[in-house]
């Protein structure tokens, strides 16, 4: 994969402002009014709120960017392949392609790319198998790996096995603990941290398991689709565009 | 002035020496309904997308092309996506949404309407096409016809002023096919709306159209009223691969070099050969060879078969026997199950009760390597579904590697099979650049690698023009000299007339007649070739083109020698 | 049936946002017990099959789920036995309890708003936000089934050419799977480019692109949305000053009955049976409607 786009972008840039407004200042605001108001208790609804919140500049950015069909057509179409992927794996709990073929999105195509693909994976895989509390989160964290994935795809070491392998472990991790954020908050809607060491502790076999399919995925599928990808890319002139 | 005016368009594609288009000049008047034709390969789907701007291919490109007499790329944005329709091949990847209404208004939200005005012309479209009974259908649901359909109206709703399609009905059976086509008819005649359509298959729209343009390795070869570019083509020598195209009675008429008016239609046609021929007995020397039995390969017995267990029965009671060395053509409706009469065959559906048999033994107790090497192979209806890599030479390589050979043996079968098909000048293209006619060569050369003593086809014409038909048609022809046994499902009624030794008619989940094809179409009323509906009155017994000519010839010599 | 399905999606959206939202924000016994009922109620009344069929494994959730609190959670003053030296607390078991009707209630909740809150009302109100982005998703709702159907062809057409994921070894069969979903992408993405030039030729990307829906807002649903809102300040007013408060820990608050109690749980019921009211009102119209014929 190699760096598809320069860094002085303005549209960057500007998600970058919109990104810091609504992070830095709408996110402790949320905080203090749930803290103020609910007596710090309900982070199970204050959580929903700042997922997606987090997850609005993304989408403000992209309408932003007028994007092209071409754009958008491939962010749909690895979504779909997450999607069926998904559901072609239903057998093996936890062992899924989805947040390699995000993360390979987001190698070739950038953060933003990567992020949606993400995000676009999580809300059509819930039409599918049914809507619940969890799909905000699911939609954060595969967003944040397309976009994670995207930042790195723009340095060469996505070239390399051993980079792949981390970021699979590291990915799988992430994943989990985002996701064990929610399971422990939506249980009485408090955080405390020995909580979350126990939840994340009996789910190590769902991240080891997420770990390793990322690494099995990403292994066997980031050469072959990035290959794909560049294909595309090429043939179709969606670098000139 | 014209309508759309070409005016000496030359156009060739980046890296590549030769224009594909050479100085191209061509009119179109408002109103007309006009069919451009020509081989695969000849030009004329670059020529038409250089009629819509969006879509025009990257290249040096010469010459203008002036719309209502504005240059194309000076009209505004908005009016050049609007006022000129495109419908391209593939009924699928044309469809955006995944509602029916979605798509109809698709066009319309992004050429800002209001939602009144969108409302109206969604309904208006639904009405016009008859929509009305799936308009709140996912587009996944609807039939290969019905998609093509909606994706006309989906453009109609934007009221285009020139309408341009692209071998619209190539993915179509036949019967949804000749629903577009009188859809088309329709609002060129009722509307007044000026359509260019790009076809190979022309037995319906040849008769219809006001003017045929006819190009041929990127220039225009004939362009008139279809009487005149009939008589035009008398010119054109008899084996050119672009007649095999024309309509069955224009083919005939060409092929006998007549000086009459040109028969356009099967009625017509009948008129023509009244007029000039008178009836008679006629034994073909081509007839199937029946004194020496062939050995059964495969035999199913009484085959039933549904996908889900509380499912309607697909296959009930179907029963086929295949010899060694010939070819049988499995038709009927679409929809009917035949794809998966097929699919029992190859034992990649298991039936839930009957006895599929291969050389005699139980095709349960093969097991699948040894069923799938050597044995028997099947070509599916889709020939990227077997596209792995990325250029058309490691295709081969990646299906030899699989039999355990020394490398010497696997460059030799190689090279065999790339002579046989034709495929040296592919070898180092990435499959999915090929044209559908070579994709399919391709799929069938990486099955044959597979050296099968029975190949099951599936559809191998859809979307292939004559000539590649004919080379499909010598190919199969080798096969059978070689003793394979070969079960093709089809909906081409006359490729399968003309070169198979069987048909067999599947309806309602069986087989539910089966003869020699001869005999097997000249039985048939309706579903019979046009040479046969054509010639019935006079030769009982002609079915294909060919035929006719043969006897038409016969009596022709005897006038002149009598 | 399913009247309230055929309301303006933003009455649908915002009722389960009120709904769930105040259900996950209070744990009051009582306020829980409504809000449970209702969300039976509802998921009897427009998803019952599905429903009962969740109860297989919705029970032995809450068990588990109530079972936790009082093994992690030790306060509480009412103890009555000691594990390994911690106390287990009535408080504690009441709690689980507690928070165990919350979550299958928020459950129910959402199974009743997948019923509603079909793809294109979701995605009707979702492209108002982000219309670019809510168009990724309706195309990618398009392509999960045809990507679906695809892999059954690929997997078909590969197996006739030795590439069976049906059998072999583990290896064998992941190499297999890969191999297909490589076939899949390659296929996906040549033919998607075409699915962009019919965008485009249909004029996608022009300025000031307008949003289409066969949805219309009516009277009905500005009547129903005002009553919501409505319902929801009441409660939330309530909730500031303090009336819906409930405390587990270190023993259970008392449950008092004040007449603006009573009055809240009235607005929280009648606000959560919007829908079912709804269903029953048009029922009944409808039978006077024909009775009157």
């Amino acid at each position: 994969m190699q760096p598809t786009t320069k860094s002085n972008d303005p549209f960057l840039k500007k998600k970058f402002i919109i990104t810091s407004i609504i992070v830095l200042i709408l996110t402790p605001l949320c905080l203090l009014l749930g803290v103020t108001l609910w007596q710090d208790r309900r982070y199970n609804i204050l959580s929903l709120i700042m997922v997606i919140l987090a997850c609005i500049p993304f989408f403000l950015s992209f309408e932003h960017k007028k994007p092209k069909p071409r754009e958008i057509l491939i962010i749909a179409v690895m979504s779909a392949i997450a999607v069926a992927g998904r559901a072609a794996f239903v057998w093996a709990p936890a062992f899924k392609p989805v947040t390699a073929i995000v993360a390979i999105t987001g190698f070739s195509f950038g953060p933003a790319a990567g992020f949606l693909t993400g995000a676009a994976t999580a809300i059509t895989s819930n039409i599918f198998c049914g809507q619940g509390p969890w799909t905000p989160f699911q939609m954060f964290a595969w967003g944040i790996l397309g976009y994670i994935a995207g930042v790195l795809g723009k340095t060469d070491w996505m070239k390399y096995k051993i980079w792949l392998i981390i970021f699979g472990l590291l990915s799988g991790i992430l994943y989990s603990f985002i996701m064990d954020i929610w399971t422990v908050i939506s249980y009485d809607g408090r955080f405390t941290w020995s909580r979350y060491f126990a939840a994340a502790g009996t789910a190590i076999p769902y991240t080891a398991t997420y770990a390793i399919s990322n690494i099995i995925f990403l292994l066997l599928l980031a050469k072959p689709i990035g290959e794909k990808l560049k294909r595309i890319k090429i043939k179709y002139g969606l670098l000139e565009e | 002035m014209a309508f759309i005016d070409i005016q000496q368009l030359t156009f060739s594609y980046p890296q590549m020496e030769q224009p594909v288009l050479h100085h191209i000049d061509l009119s179109i008047e408002e109103g007309e309904f006009v069919v451009l034709c020509g081989v695969s390969g000849c030009g004329k789907s670059t020529l038409v997308k250089h009629l819509k701007r969006e879509i025009t291919p990257h290249g040096d490109a010469t010459g203008s092309v002036l719309y209502n007499g504005t240059l194309l790329n000076e009209l505004s944005d908005k009016i050049a996506a609007s006022e000129i329709g495109f419908v391209m091949q593939s009924p699928e990847n044309q469809i955006v949404t995944d509602k029916v209404w979605h798509e109809l208004a698709f066009g319309l939200e992004n050429l800002g309407f209001n939602t009144m005005t969108i409302r109206r012309r969604v309904a208006e479209m639904a009405n016009f096409f008859g929509i009305q009974t799936w308009f709140r259908k996912n587009t996944m649901e609807l039939s290969g016809g019905q998609k093509q359909i909606l994706n006309l109206a989906a453009i109609m709703a934007m009221q285009p002023k020139l309408l341009i399609l692209d071998e619209p009905t190539s993915q179509l059976d036949p019967i949804a096919a000749s629903e577009f086509i009188a859809t088309l008819h329709k609002l060129n005649k009722e509307l007044g709306l000026t359509i260019l359509l790009v076809e190979h298959r022309l037995e319906e729209v040849y008769p219809i159209a006001d003017r045929v343009v006819i190009m041929d390795k990127g220039a225009i070869i004939c362009n008139g009223t279809p009487k005149e570019v009939a008589k035009a083509l008398q010119h054109v020598d008899q084996h050119h691969p672009m007649l095999g195209g024309l309509p069955t009675p224009l083919r005939i008429h060409h092929a006998l070099k007549s000086q009459t008016n040109a028969p356009l239609t099967i009625r017509d046609g009948r008129q023509w050969l009244t007029n000039n021929f008178k009836a008679q007995e006629w034994q073909s020397k081509k007839i199937y060879d029946r004194s020496f039995e062939k050995k059964t390969v495969l035999s199913v017995k009484n085959a039933w078969f549904r996908y889900e267990k509380d499912g309607l029965d697909v296959l009930r009671g179907f029963s086929i026997d295949v010899n060694q060395g010939e070819v049988i053509s499995i038709l009927g409706g679409n929809g009917t199950g035949k794809t998966t009469a097929l699919g029992v065959m190859s034992g990649i559906l298991k039936a839930y009760r009957g006895k599929i048999m291969i050389d005699g033994k139980p095709l349960r107790k093969i097991s699948n390597h040894e069923l799938y090497h050597q044995c028997l192979a099947v070509l599916p209806q889709n020939p990227q579904t077997l596209f792995v890599t990325k250029s058309v030479i490691s295709e081969l390589q990646s299906t030899v590697e699989t039999q355990n050979l020394t490398k010497e043996e696997e460059n030799l079968q190689i090279q065999t099979i790339v002579r046989k098909l034709n495929l040296e000048s592919l070898l180092e293209r990435h499959p999915y650049d090929l044209s559908g006619g070579e994709q399919q060569k391709v799929a069938l050369a990486k099955v044959l690698l597979l050296k099968p003593r029975i190949l099951l086809l599936d559809e191998p014409t859809k979307g292939m023009d004559a000539a590649s038909k004919t080379v499909l048609a010598t190919l199969l022809e080798q096969l059978k000299e070689e003793g394979v046994a070969i079960v093709m499902v089809t909906h081409d009624i006359e490729f399968s007339a003309s070169h198979s030794d069987r048909c067999a008619l599947f309806f309602d989940g069986l087989i539910v007649s089966s003869d020699e094809t001869r005999t097997f179409y000249s039985g048939n009323h309706f579903y019979t070739t046009a040479a046969h509906r054509m010639s019935r009155h006079l030769f009982s017994n002609a079915i294909t083109c060919e035929d006719v000519i043969e006897q038409c010839n016969q009596q022709q010599n005897r006038m002149i020698h009598s | 049936m399913k009247a309230f399905a055929n309301y303006h999606p933003i009455v649908i959206f915002l009722y389960f946002v009120f709904v769930i939202g105040l259900t996950m924000f209070y744990m009051h016994p009582i306020y829980l017990i409504i809000s449970l009922a209702m969300s039976i109620l509802l998921s009897l009344q427009i998803n019952q099959k599905s429903f009962l069929h969740s109860l297989k494994w919705m029970v032995p959730l809450f068990v588990i789920a109530a079972l936790i609190n009082p093994l992690i959670s030790h306060d509480g003053e009412k103890i009555i036995l000691y594990i390994d030296d911690n106390p287990i607390t009535i408080e504690a078991i009441v709690y689980g309890f507690a928070m165990s009707v919350m979550i299958c209630t928020v459950i129910f909740w959402f199974g009743c708003y997948n019923k509603l809150m079909t793809s294109d009302k979701f995605l009707y109100l979702f492209g108002k936000i982000s219309p670019a982005f809510a168009l990724i998703i309706s195309l990618t709702l398009r392509l999960v089934p045809r990507f679906q159907q695809q892999i059954g062809a690929i997997t078909q057409a590969q197996r006739a050419v030795g590439m069976d994921v049906t059998s072999g070894n583990l290896l064998h069969r992941i190499k297999c799977g890969i191999h297909i979903l490589s076939i899949l992408i390659t296929w996906a993405l040549e033919n998607a480019i075409e699915t962009a030039d019919s965008m485009k030729a249909r004029g996608y990307g022009l300025p000031k692109r307008s949003t289409f829906s066969l949805f219309s807002f009516e009277k009905r649903d500005a009547l129903t949305l005002t009553i919501m809102f409505i319902l929801m300040t009441i409660n939330v007013i309530g909730s500031f000053l303090g009336y819906t408060d409930y405390y587990f820990y270190p023993t259970f608050s008392e449950l008092v009955l004040q007449p603006i109690s009573l009055l809240l749980y009235t607005t929280y019921t009648l606000l959560l049976a919007l829908p079912i009211i709804i269903e029953l009102w048009e029922a009944f119209k409808w039978r006077s409607l024909i009775s009157n014929n």
